[in-house]
């Protein structure tokens, strides 16, 4: 539908985990994530894994989506940072370049202001890194959907959508 | 968009239930959950006001297992359905892939019908999009009730496209599979015709994970294969090309072709039979399965999102300050050392 497309190769993706491994160190921050705006988890680091990550960066990028929709309201293009405060956790949120969105995690161990500093440094890098992936010839990306694929999942969803 | 993981090897697809206000979206969703076995589907996410009415969107993943070494996840939104939720209820359509129009079949909401119908048109129009691209499925819900128009003149109104319909009761489950089904087959016909302009293969970390099982943290979780480099091995074009026997480690080592959504309810393993796919070895899920994986929460018909709590398996801190222990009061009074 939209007709943009960004090809992520193995190697980006490890130096955004580098990356957000290290903002993580300096900031000393719980986790961080990296959601597309349409609420797909591209990656993520840090202790996640008690964390429904599916459902986060689907309400992530819906608090984002809104909040962009209230900064259009208010005559700005998009506020380009969000904070939630809680009363152990907090999240910060920042955008990355066109498409992406940073988000971490972190608690009263460190301050709003360290993960800030942090988040925008790091910010700034990816976007660096997705402005590469975006400039990139695209390539031959035939593999994927294709052959037989609709036909085998049409059998299975027989198999799982039962009245 | 379509999103394709080449790393995980995952296929996952947006699909959005519009249509105007209790025609029955949610209810299309809260059926899908019920039914569908919990391993998988994930949880059902309401946004919902006091009164039980939409205010954001409602979504339910569905992860319907490996093909052809891809695993194929389905993100299920809703949208608010009530006329001056219109500014959210855009922003829901935002990389949609697939859209069931859920349609009021009874008489006197014909009006509210075509005006979601057009209000469709418009916020799509306004992502760039065109709804002559996207696949849609209408349904016909409410089929039960006694006083609804004819399917023809439902059709002579509201599908002047031609598109796909079903007739429906989503309280009791007619025609949602079905609607569901047909999107689904729609959703991935339309990306294997359009090749790959608007997939987007991402890095392996999307991959679903089981709440507290905090035994994975030090190691790198085996689905990940595009992590682990022993199991990757880079073409000339550097893009990380997966073998069979790699993907999705602790799944393609199992019996299931399902793997849990986070937030799904632990229970008995439902063993099936392996598909005969090629290149996928016979798989098994008992040992994924601990009693630790419970989460906090059950799954029930309609969950609400849960406030989730500072977790004890939540790590410390990244870095431990060490202080110079100091030495005794009495010890420095007297000199001894």
């Amino acid at each position: 539908m939209s007709g943009d497309t960004l090809v992520i190769y193995e190697e980006e993706i490890t130096r955004i985990d580098a990356l957000l491994t290290r903002m993580l160190k300096g900031a000393e921050a719980k986790c961080a994530l990296l959601v597309d705006k349409d609420g797909h988890l591209i990656t993520r680091q840090g202790f996640t894994h008690s964390l429904d990550t599916t459902a986060l960066a689907a309400l992530l990028a819906g608090a984002f989506a809104s909040t962009k929709e209230i900064a259009r309201l208010v005559g700005e293009p998009e506020f380009s940072v969000l904070f939630h405060q809680g009363k152990k956790d907090h999240i910060h949120m920042s955008i990355v370049g066109e498409r992406s969105i940073l988000v971490v995690i972190f608690d009263d161990r460190t301050t709003i202001g360290m993960v800030r500093l942090y988040a925008k440094e790091t910010s700034q890098e990816l976007a660096k890194i997705f402005e590469q992936i975006l400039s990139k010839p695209e390539s031959e990306n035939k593999a994927g959907i294709s052959g037989d694929f609709a036909a085998l999942a049409n059998d299975r969803l027989d198999d799982i959508f039962q009245d | 968009m379509v999103s394709i993981n080449y790393s995980s090897r995952e296929v996952c697809c947006k699909i959005v239930f519009y249509g105007p206000g209790l025609s029955g979206k949610t209810t299309n969703l809260q059926y899908v959950h019920s039914k569908v076995p919990h391993n998988s589907r994930g949880k059902l996410i309401s946004l919902a006001t006091e009164a039980d009415r939409t205010l954001y969107f409602d979504f339910l993943p569905i992860n319907i297992g490996s093909i052809n070494g891809f695993t194929a996840k389905f993100q299920l939104y809703t949208v608010p359905g009530q006329v001056y939720y219109n500014a959210t209820r855009k922003l829901v359509l935002r990389g949609v892939d697939g859209i069931v129009f859920v349609a009021d079949s009874q008489v006197d909401k014909m009006d509210e019908n075509i005006e979601s119908l057009l209000n469709l048109e418009d916020n799509l129009v306004e992502y760039g999009y065109s709804i002559e691209e996207i696949p849609v499925v209408i349904q016909y819900n409410k089929r039960d009730l006694p006083n609804v128009l004819s399917v023809e003149q439902l059709n002579g109104q509201l599908n002047k496209r031609g598109w796909p319909t079903f007739e429906a009761s989503a309280t009791i489950g007619n025609g949602v599979f079905d609607t569901l089904k047909l999107i689904i087959k729609l959703v991935l016909d339309k990306a294997k015709s359009t090749g790959t302009s608007r997939m987007k293969p991402v890095s392996a970390s999307a991959s679903f994970e089981r709440p507290g099982d905090s035994q994975k943290l030090a190691v790198i979780n085996p689905h990940e294969s595009g992590r682990v480099p022993v199991e990757a091995s880079h073409s000339a074009s550097g893009r990380v090309a997966v073998e069979p026997a790699a993907i999705a480690g602790p799944i393609a080592s199992t019996g299931s072709p399902y793997r849990p959504y986070p937030g799904s309810e632990p229970s008995a393993p439902v063993v099936r039979p392996a598909p005969a796919v090629t290149g996928e070895p016979a798989r098994s899920y008992e040992a994924q399965v601990t009693p630790t994986a419970a989460p906090a929460v059950h799954g029930q018909a309609n969950e609400e999102i849960t406030n989730r709590g500072h977790s004890p398996q939540m790590a410390p801190s990244l870095k431990r300050r060490v202080e110079p222990k100091k030495r005794g009061f009495f010890k420095r009074l007297f000199g001894i050392k």
